[in-house]
């Protein structure tokens, strides 16, 4: 953890001046003011008057992330063969200006545990072990890669990384909670798409407007769940309010997942840092208003256009859906787009075609920030932390790239690549810099040491990348590991949610047969992501490991550490039971006490045990003998303490 | 600025788990050291932690703790045009007014008036303080129940329990600071997320706990497992966890997760411990209600808070109500007889518990539901939400007793004079335990986000006296 810096922060204030002084400098402005407060009792016509939107200007163009798109020169090759692809171009000229140097690749266990982890969310299994171990060709790390992301599980994996962006969940939330019987379609929509490759542009595309541009195809207007898949209160008896609160959750939704810019500030008042008016927010809000048109005590799905739509939007002043405010029309961000550019959407047969050609400036080259954005995420997936350290705030107030070049660099090549995100992976994984060690071998010499030390000062948090940032497993990944570690993974894919037993304890908290437990037992071991997303009750493992709550957009994850998740994996009776299927499958192939010793770390770390570790395993299993008398469970335990030890958790 | 800044970096640090963040999001767990970065120590707190009754369903304000005498006179007609619209949840706005079910009386040395359906709270008039004129924004139950938990009537936002522990802390490092107990019968309107910890990072979000064996979720071993099996995998886990730590330069956040299980286990002695009430005397039995039939449950929850609290807990709520819980549609006298006979006898004990062992001077008692009733009948002997004015009541913290603040119009539809909103109700309890409502704050999607929201809330003085 660092202070902020004192450039940064005088940087903060001389933006803070700069919007003050143009917006308070003149007596018009404090008019406005006191005209905003007697604004709903004026006629329409009077209120347009008395706004006054502050324009865009050269400086606020300025800031890095809203500068337009450029050629961003590759730094010159280096003489040291470290280098695998540009990336690490850009990596290794820029460490030594913080006096590091990039990290030798991990031992090759340790890599393949990170990019099946990483990719797959799975551990590597008996096969991909022994082919990765065994493959001398130069290429077998990129064909590993390459068959990674071939796999269906890729899809599962990063999956939920989208999914925490879109506020997901399988219900309503608030008193009924009520469940959305097509949500599930849009969580396997968002994994096939990832599967199938779908580009980036289109990904996004779908989900803004996918109903329109490709009316005949029902998938694509299931995609627009993204834009309702909050919160909701179909039951309250206010509608208006209920349609204003989705409207501006939509709104503040895209702002942040798309474009990495906090709206939501805007909803109430001009953003205080930000060049966003509540007039951009309200014009971009007015895309999505004649689509969005909640029914009493019906819960909402996808976006349905109503056609023609002769509404005229509003501002809502102070965010308050009582006080509509001047008119507006709907509109882009001023700042993302040349001056003067018109926000002219094509009307067709059966709509307005106003998310259509919001989707398209999206994704079009004028935007700077939707690749630069996505790049940003992906980045931060594989290495634990984005180059932005706020990925869903380019804004002012959000960090800066620790490497803002090689961040235009890649959201440039994405674009040339035809938005094509598995390349983008491919690219990354495959850099030296993905690839490098995270900690130093015992046996290192010693000026290896002084380096490593020197860099544990200068980059303490790794963020600098002069080496591999260790990570934690989400609680979804977890469970996953450990089912597949037990052999007891179902592998199907798609369909409804299950919903495995759970303690009364938490059955209690809910309403009556809000968790009717899947009778099938097999599907309760299904992968975690159709783990049934119920708003107001976290699965348990889920929630203890930092799940986040599916009321607001989640860039990243806390990484707490809590009593809680040790003693649910030390205690629960999933883990328990997933110990015992462990350690029967292994007594099922080994019956020496030393191969089942041997097959369990395996299984759990996808390592063997060093000498220590096996006679301790020993010993333990020895005190276990002694304590129960026979050996029914004995390699249970072992089972469940990998469960429970801090590799079995982390990313090396 | 600079505040926010201190806790922006302090997100980032939780979030991104470097050096030494895992030690923070550790003491998360039991913070006594680290702390929101909040002056709390701006004014002196007068109370070091609180006991929430939750009435969950919204009790009838003008049976219980507002007296309107008015109401009666004009029983059986429908309410004056002079009132004007009232938004009602059920449509009963022309419904005929229905006068208060039982009668009024002056308590205590005060006078304090309390009705007739609370005879055990009403011995401790002296000692409460009763706010009338509190007022609310939705005529819903999760909403509002949401927002007297969390500021805000949408989901998402930090409730006030998970607000003080991460501003405060817990005093006992070997439990969590913010602890639960729901209704038995399950069903609270809004869910789990009424005690949920928003945006703040999870560890802050309530800790539901029981009494009985298992108070705490996975609190035990499974059953098959003895302790010495645990004794013998926790030795394991410590050694492999060691030596995994001692290759990856002694890494914090590895140390926090030893540190994790370390604390789980002491948990495991001190939660069994805290909740087992088997050698309390049989006079506290009596006082709480737990020797009768009707009292039990309650009664035992509100000798744990009191237990909770004693050990070092911050902050307790305790829910009364399953899903219908105090929402008397149908019939006031029958629904409230109900709860208020489980629930008085042991709200009184308590108050005279905490009072008899000191506690109550710097502990904070707060009763309230998430909204009140409508002067208006439903069905005839029922009434609908109303949340456009309503009662809570304080103890404890030194606030002056046998008083009551504001009032509700002549009929308790409306708050009338001094009205208090949530935000001010919040604002004002943050002050009794020494945090300035406008201090603590968390950044969170480019915002200072707090308790008591963007707009305007005050602390009301007058009312803690």
């Amino acid at each position: 953890m660092k202070p902020p810096t004192t450039t940064s922060q005088m940087f903060c204030a001389a933006r803070v001046l700069h919007v003050g002084l143009r917006r308070w400098s003149t007596s018009a402005c404090l008019l406005f003011l006191a005209a905003l407060c007697f604004l709903p009792v004026l006629p329409a016509a009077e209120k347009s008057v008395a706004y006054r939107e502050v324009p865009i200007d050269d400086y606020d163009r300025e800031h890095w992330a809203f500068r337009p798109r450029g050629r961003v020169p590759v730094p010159p090759t280096p003489t040291s063969d470290w280098c695998r692809n540009e990336i690490d171009y850009f990596i290794s000229s820029a460490l030594p200006e913080a006096g590091l140097r990039p990290q030798p690749p991990a031992p090759r266990r340790t890599l393949l545990r990170r990019i099946c982890i990483d990719i797959a969310g799975l551990p590597p299994t008996q096969a991909q072990m022994s082919d990765f171990l065994s493959d001398p060709k130069p290429d077998a790390w990129t064909r590993l890669a390459d068959s990674l992301l071939q796999s269906p599980a890729y899809g599962e994996r990063w999956a939920q990384h989208w999914l925490d962006l879109a506020r997901f969940a399988e219900t309503d939330g608030f008193e009924h909670d009520k469940t959305r019987p097509d949500a599930w379609q849009y969580r396997d929509w968002v994994i096939d798409a990832l599967n199938e490759n779908m580009a980036y542009d289109e990904f996004i595309q779908r989900q803004i407007a996918g109903d329109e541009l490709y009316p005949d195809d029902p998938t694509a207007r299931t995609a627009t769940q993204f834009c309702l898949s909050g919160p909701d209160m179909p039951d309250i008896n206010l509608l208006a309010e209920r349609r204003h609160t989705l409207l501006n959750d939509i709104t503040s939704t895209v702002g942040e997942v798309i474009l990495g810019l906090q709206l939501g500030c805007a909803q109430c008042h001009d953003h205080k840092y930000d060049p966003v008016s509540l007039a951009d927010f309200y014009r971009l809000r007015a895309v999505f208003e004649p689509a969005v048109q909640p029914k009493q005590r019906k819960s909402v799905s996808t976006l349905e256009e109503k056609f023609p739509y002769e509404q005229t939007s509003h501002m809502m002043l102070r965010g308050d859906f009582q006080r509509p405010g001047p008119t507006v029309r709907p509109g882009i961000l001023r700042v993302l787009s040349p001056p003067g550019r018109e926000f002219v959407p094509q009307a067709t047969q059966t709509s307005a075609g106003r998310r259509t050609a919001l989707a398209d400036w999206l994704v079009s080259p004028d935007n700077p920030l939707t690749a630069r954005v996505i790049v940003n995420r992906v980045w931060q997936h594989h290495f634990g932390r984005g180059l932005v350290d706020t990925p869903s705030d380019f804004g002012l107030m959000g960090s800066s790239p620790t490497y803002e070049g090689l961040l235009h660099w890649m959201a440039g090549w994405l674009i040339d690549h035809s938005w094509d995100l598995k390349a983008l992976h491919r690219l990354i994984v495959t850099s030296a810099t993905y690839r490098q060690r995270s900690l130093l071998p015992p046996d290192a010499t010693a000026s290896d040491r002084e380096a490593w030390n020197a860099a544990l000062t200068a980059d303490p948090d790794a963020a600098l990348l002069s080496r591999y940032p260790r990570w934690r497993l989400e609680g979804e990944a977890i469970r996953d590991v450990m089912l597949q570690a037990a052999g007891h993974l179902n592998r199907k894919a798609g369909g409804l949610g299950v919903r495995p037993p759970l303690p009364d304890e938490l059955v209690g908290t809910l309403l009556k047969n809000q968790w009717n437990v899947t009778p099938e037992t097999s599907e309760h071991e299904r992968r975690s992501i159709y783990v049934f997303a119920r708003r107001n009750l976290r699965f348990p493992i889920f929630e203890a490991f930092d799940r986040p709550s599916s009321n607001s957009s989640c860039p990243s994850r806390n990484v707490s550490t809590t009593a809680p998740q040790a003693l649910h994996l030390l205690n629960s009776e999933f883990s328990l039971r997933t110990a015992r299927h462990m350690a029967d499958a292994i007594r099922t192939d080994h019956s020496e006490r030393a191969s089942q010793i041997e097959a369990t770390f395996l299984r759990a770390l996808a390592r063997p045990p060093d000498t220590d570790e096996f006679q301790e395993s020993l010993h333990f299993l020895n005190q276990h003998t002694v304590l129960a008398g026979n050996d029914t469970d004995i390699l249970t335990h072992l089972c469940l303490s990998l469960f429970n030890c801090n590799e079995f958790v982390f990313v090396d | 600025m600079n505040n926010r800044w201190q806790n922006r970096s302090r997100r980032r640090f939780l979030v991104h788990s470097g050096g030494g963040a895992g030690m923070i999001a550790l003491a998360a767990m039991a913070r006594s050291e680290e702390r929101a970065t909040l002056a709390a120590t701006e004014f002196c707190p007068r109370a070091r932690r609180v006991i929430w009754l939750f009435m969950h369903g919204g009790p009838s304000h003008m049976d219980l703790f507002d007296p309107r005498p008015v109401l009666t006179k004009y029983a059986g007609q429908p309410l004056p045009e002079s009132f004007g619209a009232v938004m009602t949840r059920r449509n009963v706005a022309r419904n005929p007014l229905l006068a208060p079910v039982h009668p009024f009386r002056p308590r205590g040395e005060s006078g304090l008036e309390i009705s007739d359906f609370l005879p055990h709270i009403a011995k401790h008039a002296d000692d409460i303080c009763v706010l009338r004129s509190l007022h609310g924004d939705s005529v819903n139950h999760p909403q509002s129940v949401y927002q007297m938990n969390t500021g805000s009537i949408l989901m998402g936002h930090p409730s006030f329990g998970s607000w003080v522990a991460w501003g405060l802390g817990t005093e006992n490092r070997n439990m969590p600071a913010f602890v639960v107990l729901p209704d038995p019968g399950g069903g609270l309107k809004g869910g789990p997320p009424a005690w949920g910890s928003g945006y703040l990072p999870a560890s802050f979000q309530g800790v539901t706990m029981r009494p009985g064996n298992a108070p705490i979720l996975d609190l035990q071993p499974q059953p098959g497992i003895s302790l010495q099996h645990q004794k013998l995998n926790r030795s394991l886990i410590h050694s492999l966890n060691q030596q995994h730590r001692r290759l990856r330069d002694s890494d914090d956040s590895l140390e926090a997760r030893v540190k994790s299980y370390e604390l789980a286990f002491r948990m495991q002695a001190e939660a069994p411990r805290l909740v087992d009430i088997s050698r309390e005397t049989d006079r506290t039995f009596a006082l709480y209600g737990i020797d009768h039939e009707e009292t039990r449950e309650f009664g035992q929850r509100c000798l744990l808070a009191r237990r909770m609290i004693e050990s070092g807990v911050r902050f307790v709520q305790l829910y009364s109500g399953n899903t219908v819980g105090w929402d008397a549609h149908v019939d006031v006298n029958k629904n409230h007889t109900t709860l208020c006979r489980r629930t008085d006898l042991p709200i009184a004990g308590l108050l005279a518990d905490l009072k008899q062992r000191g506690l109550l001077e710097d502990t904070l008692v707060v009763w309230c539901g998430e909204f009140g009733r409508m002067p208006m009948s439903e069905k005839g002997k029922g009434r609908d939400h109303n949340p456009w004015g309503y009662c809570a009541w304080l103890a404890g913290a030194a606030i002056p007793g046998g008083r009551a603040y504001g009032a509700t119009d002549d009929i308790g539809l409306r708050a009338a004079e001094n009205p208090v909103s949530v935000s001010d109700f919040h604002a004002t309890l943050l002050h009794l335990l020494g945090v300035n409502h406008k201090q603590l704050t968390y950044f969170h999607n480019g915002l200072d986000k707090r308790l008591t929201g963007p707009d305007e809330a005050h602390v009301v003085h007058e009312l803690i006296g």
